[in-house]
């Protein structure tokens, strides 16, 4: 059941295309990510949720009622900032009940909704301390609560966790997906960082200069990326030039290699120039079992990464990474060795460029 | 896989101690030997001098005493402080609606590099050049006056006058404003955009914007800023003095009419002017530093 | 801070403008008048002649250098010190430097005459006296202009290269620390200079020759020649402070002195 609708919404600014051509539907309950790098226009696209910025063109609507021409402080949306945003000169308490305390409601229902919001936080004892007294990520729980306080219609967060540590700022997304989890509320949740956004959402919103690349699941993206921009973007990647030598048969030349995908080519030239790209971890040793595909190549380089070995091995012209789990009773092959490697027909993706 | 070796860096080497250090007293001497010369003891003269006989030099409270009890320095002190009064809120208030609409309210980015330009000179256009720019605006003939008199109205008709309380306070604002405006710019800077977005967005007018968020923000600075311009306006003396001829009796311009002649009949008395002076002027700096200090440990 | 509220803003800066410009303007206009029914430069031409305005202008002109070198000669060297090798003594020097905000002009050539006028130091008539009352009153601005600009420079650092490389301590002061605080110094001189120029109190009761009491008497005196003065000080300030925007690459430091 559509919750929240944008529908053919742009946003221009002088001579910027900032966004263009944005439709989407969000189910209530759903987690959904705007993901992307600087300028790919998805915090625009958030704040037009908001009611910060007007779209150009399109509507925003939320629970069947077209809002884009509400104020923001009549949206009943909650927002929580990159830079937290707390009132410096309010206590936690002060700013979570601030939104209650416009909307005018009792001393006491505040009090309950502000105590419920700090248990839901777990900051229970630091109702009374002042923002500058908290860490970077107990003043974005706090954030957080007030903007739930309110109990709104919508959550939006913008990079909530850009300025924090990387170790809370894993710890914290996993707490912001629980606490939407348990309240059943609609997220958008923009970030530029992939492995938060495949980590946490429902769906993920991939955007490019204006444009939405790519929706789906994280499972969808990251495994069945539509372009070359979501293949790239999302995960590392192999990405190689190649030719199509059989449509029928789904075989395709890498250099002098014929390579055969289970790519649908039909319809395609014999000839006709793709970029095919294969996902690291698809690719293995033969000697572990042949898949399909198997090439000759040679060990260039080997990076220790911790869980992960990432290899990298020449085909022909171009370089490939391989990932494999660490295993401290593998041998591992030495630079300049030669070996064979081997994918399935299904991990070769042909992007649409 | 080889793991490298990190590098340690060596902690620095402490200062070599002792002969090395006296070296630096002595560079600074020369600084502590001039403020001594020329600033605190002269200064320190003057105090004394208040708890002093004039004629006898004994230590007497006669002086300070006088401060509070003779008419005509009770009167300067009263005059003086409801000009810096008048001048410091009305200064205060106008210089912040000044500085905030060049700063967050909505006009051409320049406005507000010209404004702090301006004001840098304007608070430097004090004194007499100032006073006789408002002569030539506001006297019997000048050009505003000389204006309103063309539509009909002349107020010195209807009791205005440039040389008492209010056209002196009317000058005193020029140099007020910019003041003002200077030193709150850097508070109103501190307003972070993201304050008025998250007010917005949990549901708050204009209106509450400013009387829950904006307003206690800032007023720990409005305030401190107010109260040195009191001090300023309290240490004005070239400006009144050009103005007015030392008609108005200020603090500063009974100062200095004891200074050019013995007009209060006892040197002590003058002292002790300056040091009361001195004393509202302490009070007014350190009620803006502790001011200060509040709003910086907010705004961290 | 919103859409709607640029009218505001507009009215206010319209109020503002108006009362900082219509002085001026009457200044100006005033300064036009010399010659009866003709507008004309006719008093800034008596002015710039007039052998006394001349004398006076230029002695203030003298002061404000003066001032201006005593306080590099005595403020660098001090707060470099402070900086590098005495920090304990820092919280006095910033009192210190603070004083001429909590002392007015009036009393401290009050505590000057009455120290200086008296045996063995009767140096009151010494254009010293005067100088170094202008270095005071200029001290707050100048001292920390300096200060704000070694603190932009990695003082510690720069000292310590220059010694390895057999630097000693006049060199280092004067041809490593001095032209990296260029700027600073600059800001803080134009600063005094302004402040000097336009100052009253001191050179009035310290009997000295100088632009603002001259000025003072020649409105007195119902001249024409005070508008064209006025009119002066007001160009030389704001290109002083003009200058000091530029050299300051725009930064805003609060520039005050307040008032007189």
């Amino acid at each position: 059941m559509t919750h929240l609708k944008l529908s053919n919404i742009s946003k221009q600014f002088a001579e910027t295309a900032a966004v263009q051509d944005f439709n989407l539907s969000v189910d209530k309950g759903e987690f959904v990510s705007f993901l992307g790098p600087s300028g790919c226009g998805k915090t625009t696209t958030l704040r037009m949720i908001a009611g910060f910025e007007v779209p150009t063109t399109g509507n925003v609507i939320l629970d069947d009622v077209d809002i884009t021409d509400k104020a923001p402080n009549q949206r009943n949306v909650g927002m929580v900032f990159q830079a937290y945003a707390l009132f410096p000169n309010m206590t936690v308490a002060q700013n979570i009940g601030f939104g209650l305390r416009i909307r005018r409601e009792p001393e006491s229902a505040i009090k309950e909704r502000v105590a419920e919001m700090l248990a839901l936080i777990h900051l229970e004892q630091r109702g009374n301390n002042y923002p500058f007294q908290l860490s970077g990520g107990q003043q974005q729980r706090v954030a957080l609560a007030r903007a739930l306080a309110i109990r709104p219609h919508v959550l939006l967060l913008d990079e909530p966790l850009s300025a924090l540590d990387a170790k809370i700022r894993v710890q914290l997304r996993a707490e912001i997906r629980a606490i939407q989890r348990k309240l059943g509320i609609t997220a958008i949740y923009v970030t530029h960082d992939q492995e938060e956004a495949l980590s946490i959402s429902d769906r993920i919103v991939v955007m490019n200069v204006g444009v939405i690349e790519q929706v789906g699941t994280p499972f969808e993206i990251y495994n069945f990326p539509q372009t070359a921009f979501v293949a790239n973007f999302v995960g590392t990647l192999n990405a190689v030039n190649a030719e199509i030598l059989d449509p029928s048969k789904g075989l395709i030349a890498m250099d002098a290699i014929e390579l055969k995908s289970a790519e649908d080519l039909k319809g395609r030239q014999k000839g006709e120039k793709i970029t095919i790209a294969i996902r690291p971890e698809r690719l293995h040793f033969a000697s572990e079992g042949k898949r399909g595909n198997e090439f000759d190549c040679k060990i260039e380089n080997i990076t220790f990464l911790g869980s992960v070995v990432r290899i990298q091995v020449s085909m022909g012209k171009s370089r490939f990474n391989m990932d494999t789990f660490n295993n401290p009773f593998l041998e591992l092959p030495k630079i300049g060795d030669k070996t064979q490697v081997t994918c399935s027909r299904e991990a070769v993706i042909v992007l649409k460029n | 896989m080889t793991v490298l070796a990190s590098e340690k860096r060596d902690a620095p080497i402490a200062r070599p101690a002792q002969h090395k250090m006296s070296w630096a007293w002595v560079g600074v001497l020369p600084f502590f030997l001039f403020a001594f010369l020329f600033l605190l003891y002269p200064s320190s003269t003057i105090a004394v001098g208040s708890f002093q006989n004039s004629t006898t030099q004994a230590f007497t409270f006669k002086n300070i005493v006088a401060l509070f009890t003779d008419r005509y320095i009770l009167g300067a002190y009263w005059i003086s402080i409801q000009i810096s009064l008048v001048t410091s809120i009305g200064g205060g208030i106008f210089g912040f609606l000044l500085a905030y609409a060049a700063i967050r309210g909505g006009l051409p980015r320049f406005m507000r590099s010209s404004l702090m330009t301006f004001c840098g000179v304007a608070s430097n256009f004090a004194g007499v050049p100032l006073a006789f720019a408002f002569i030539t605006l506001l006297s019997p003939t000048g050009l505003l006056i000389n204006w309103l008199r063309a539509l009909g109205y002349n107020p010195y008709y209807h009791g205005f006058t440039l040389y008492t309380f209010t056209g002196l306070s009317i000058v005193y604002m020029y140099f007020q404003f910019p003041l003002m405006v200077l030193i709150i710019a850097p508070a109103i800077d501190g307003l972070r955009r993201e304050w008025v977005e998250a007010s917005e967005n949990l549901g708050a007018s204009t209106f509450q914007y400013w009387r829950f968020v904006a307003l206690p923000i800032l007023l720990p600075s409005i305030l401190g800023t107010m109260i040195l311009l009191f001090g300023n306006s309290f240490g004005a003396f070239a400006t009144a003095q050009a103005l007015t001829g030392g008609q108005i009796n200020l603090v500063t311009i009974v100062i200095g009419a004891q200074l050019r002649g013995d007009v209060l009949g006892d040197p002590g008395l003058g002292y002790a002017c300056c040091l009361g002076m001195v004393v509202v002027m302490a009070i007014a700096i350190t009620g803006y530093t502790v001011l200060q200090r509040r709003t910086e440990r907010w705004l961290r | 801070m919103k859409r709607g509220n640029a009218a505001w803003s507009w009215f206010v800066m319209f109020v503002g403008i108006l009362y900082f410009f219509l002085p001026l303007l009457a200044t100006f206009v005033f300064s036009l008048k010399a010659k009866l029914g003709v507008l004309s430069f006719y008093s800034y031409e008596q002015t710039l002649s007039d052998p006394t305005f001349v004398y006076e202008f230029t002695y203030s002109l003298i002061w404000a250098v003066l001032t201006i070198i005593v306080g590099i000669l005595l403020f660098v060297p001090t707060a470099y010190l402070i900086r590098l090798r005495v920090p304990q003594l820092r919280g006095v020097v910033e009192f210190v430097t603070l004083l001429p905000f909590v002392i007015p002009a009036i009393v401290l050539v009050f505590g000057l005459v009455r120290t200086f006028s008296h045996p063995p130091l009767l140096i009151v008539d010494s254009p010293a006296v005067l100088v170094a009352g202008y270095t005071v009153l200029s001290m707050p601005y100048m001292y920390r202009a300096i200060d704000t600009g070694l603190r932009s420079i990695d003082v510690r650092t720069l000292t310590e290269a220059a010694q390895s490389l057999g630097a000693g301590w006049g060199t280092i002061l004067f041809r490593i620390i001095l032209p990296n605080i260029r700027v600073a110094i600059l800001s803080g001189s134009f600063l005094s200079f302004a402040i000097v120029m336009g100052e009253y109190i001191l050179a009035q009761y310290l009997a000295k020759p100088a632009f603002a009491p001259y000025m003072a008497y020649q409105i007195q005196q119902q001249a024409y020649g005070p508008s064209a003065m006025a009119i002066i000080s007001f160009a030389l300030t704001w290109a002083a402070m003009g200058i000091i925007q530029l050299v300051g690459r725009g930064g805003e430091q609060a520039q005050l002195a307040g008032g007189h």
